[in-house]
């Protein structure tokens, strides 16, 4: 479904990517990236989602090259994201902002996103006066919009407990699993992505280190040295 | 089932009755805006409320752009003024009859806010505000050219003669204070309707969405220029009417109907009179208006301009109408987020 090609981004004359190649499999699985801090997961998920042009290399997406397409382009082709620091519309209530998005992609599935995203007593209040918690799950909702084919996430779960990041992995495995959709998330919880995610890819200092499913990972000793240590 | 058909005909009917009650009162008010003043005030008074109908009619352009799409603009004089130089060239020099002078002044105004809005609208709130400052004083600084002075007059501005009608209405009529004061108001009253419509419509739902968090409508799959190009195009429609107007009733075009001066004063009259809505902005152009007048009786204009704007922002920083609402409701005669 997804594929990078010798994916490389800079800022200025630091190179954040270099050369990454990814393959994602858009059978239901889920896919975890992982790596130490500055290895490049939230750069790689731009470059892939449009908000980054990449230096060089190349993204397809369903076969076809859409490395120059714009983001509202790229969402209207099923690719959603989600953010690190939720982005959601503050001074719209939840319903309308959902509304809003599904109206415009064309989706009548929004009671499920709802019930799936557990925000039925949360409809009416302005989104910017609710817990940070169920702001994030409204972001994941805005993303979740329109039967997206492809989920990016960056860091679900920042700012969430270690069970309420558990509880968002798991909605998400279970989505991808049900729908026969592909999601990408990059994720610091290590513990999370081992335990929910089919497959994983480490990055570091912004060049693919390895991929593999969780318990090859584990095992790997580049990965070991590189970042998960000898706790792992 | 009979008591829900009953109830559901009961809610349609009294929904219907409401809003049939809406438009009635809405129709008297606008009569009687257009009518009963032309009773109880003078001639002068007549002509005061009739600029400062046409300045919150600016100011209305103004604080949509701004209440909508979180976007100060800078430059509505441009068009106020290339409004009244246009449609004046068109019958002068074109030798197009008012209404084709109109229709044409129209239509390159619209091309043109297009034009610039293509440019701008896509930058930063703080660029859009330079960029339309820079655009406007250019405008009104080429008007003044000494190689289109037979065009423009100079400095000196055109006088406008417009004979037969406008639009099926006598010229003579938009001198006329009493007839000018009816044709302001309707136009007024109606483009603050249309622009309360818009700001609740699809249109203004998006445009407040995109001010908000313009990156989030990329990745719903919104197309975020074209909603504020639209926003933009319209706002400047208004301002066109205005400049329009404001030509037919003074009869002649001046290098100030262009200046800096007019878009400050309709930023100020917005801010007076609050921006969050349509009333707000036409009864700050009408403040603005009469307190001018009264400030200049006493030779003191600008001085006591700077303070009544400084202690209106402190007193008022929602506006007369948004400071009006906050304490009706704190007095409970409003629901809250009514």
């Amino acid at each position: 479904m997804l594929a990078t090609e010798k994916l490389s981004v800079s800022y200025g004359s630091v190179r954040a990517l270099t050369d990454v190649d990814l393959e994602i499999s858009g059978d239901g699985l889920l896919h975890g990236i992982i790596g130490p801090n500055g290895a490049g997961k939230s750069t790689l998920l731009d470059a892939i989602c449009g908000r980054r042009r990449p230096t060089s290399g190349r993204v397809r997406y369903c076969g076809e090259d859409i490395t120059r397409r714009s983001i509202s382009w790229r969402r209207r082709q099923g690719m959603a994201r989600s953010f690190q620091r939720t982005s959601i519309f503050q001074d719209l209530t939840v319903r309308e902002q959902l509304q809003l998005v599904a109206q415009h992609l064309g989706d009548e599935g929004l009671d499920d996103v709802i019930e799936t995203m557990d925000l039925g007593g949360y409809l009416d209040q302005k989104a910017g006066r609710i817990a940070y918690g169920v702001q994030r799950r409204v972001d994941v909702a805005l993303a979740l919009i329109g039967r997206p084919r492809l989920l990016l996430m960056d860091e679900p779960g920042a700012g969430l407990s270690a069970t309420e990041t558990l509880r968002l992995f798991q909605h998400v495995r279970d989505l991808v699993r049900e729908r026969r959709i592909a999601a990408v998330v990059v994720e610091h919880d290590v513990d999370a992505v081992f335990a929910c995610c089919d497959m994983v890819t480490v990055l570091d200092l912004g060049r693919h280190l390895s991929t593999g499913a969780p318990e090859a990972i584990r095992a790997d000793q580049r990965v070991i040295s590189a970042y998960l240590g000898t706790a792992a | 089932m009979t008591d829900d058909l009953r109830a559901s005909t009961t809610a349609t009917f009294g929904s219907l009755s409401q809003r049939s009650l809406a438009i009635a009162v809405g129709l008297i008010g606008l009569c009687a805006g257009a009518i009963v003043p032309t009773y109880l005030a003078s001639d002068f008074v007549l002509r005061l409320g009739s600029e400062g109908l046409l300045l919150g009619l600016l100011a209305l352009s103004v604080a949509f752009l701004m209440n909508q799409a979180g976007l100060v603009a800078l430059g509505a004089a441009s068009i106020y003024g290339g409004a009244g130089y246009l449609f004046a060239i068109g019958m002068s020099d074109w030798g197009l009859s008012p209404t084709a002078a109109l229709c044409v002044a129209f239509l390159i105004l619209l091309v043109y806010a297009a034009m610039l809005g293509a440019l701008i609208v896509r930058t930063n709130p703080l660029a859009f505000m330079m960029l339309t400052l820079a655009a406007g004083e250019m405008i009104s600084h080429a008007v003044l050219l000494e190689g289109l002075r037979d065009y423009t007059g100079g400095a000196d501005g055109l006088v406008v003669r417009v004979n037969g009608s406008v639009l099926g209405i006598d010229a003579l009529r938009f001198a006329d204070p009493v007839q000018f004061w009816c044709i302001a108001w309707i136009v007024t009253v109606l483009i603050g309707l249309a622009f309360w419509a818009i700001g609740r419509s699809r249109l203004g739902v998006v445009l407040r969405a995109i001010r908000g968090n313009e990156e989030r409508m990329r990745f719903s799959g919104f197309n975020t220029f074209l909603p504020r190009l639209i926003g933009y195009v319209l706002v400047n429609v208004a301002a066109a009417i205005a400049g329009f107007l404001h030509v037919l009733n003074a009869g002649f075009v001046s290098p100030e109907s262009l200046g800096l001066f007019v878009s400050t004063n309709t930023l100020v009259a917005a801010l007076i009179g609050g921006i969050s809505g349509s009333l707000g902005p036409i009864l700050g152009g009408l403040i603005f208006s009469f307190a001018q007048d009264e400030f200049g009786a006493r030779g003191l204009t600008q001085l006591l301009t700077g303070v009544a704007i400084v202690l209106f922002i402190v007193v008022f920083p929602r506006g007369v109408v948004g400071g009006l609402s906050s304490l009706s409701k704190r007095l409970g005669w409003r629901r809250e987020g009514a």
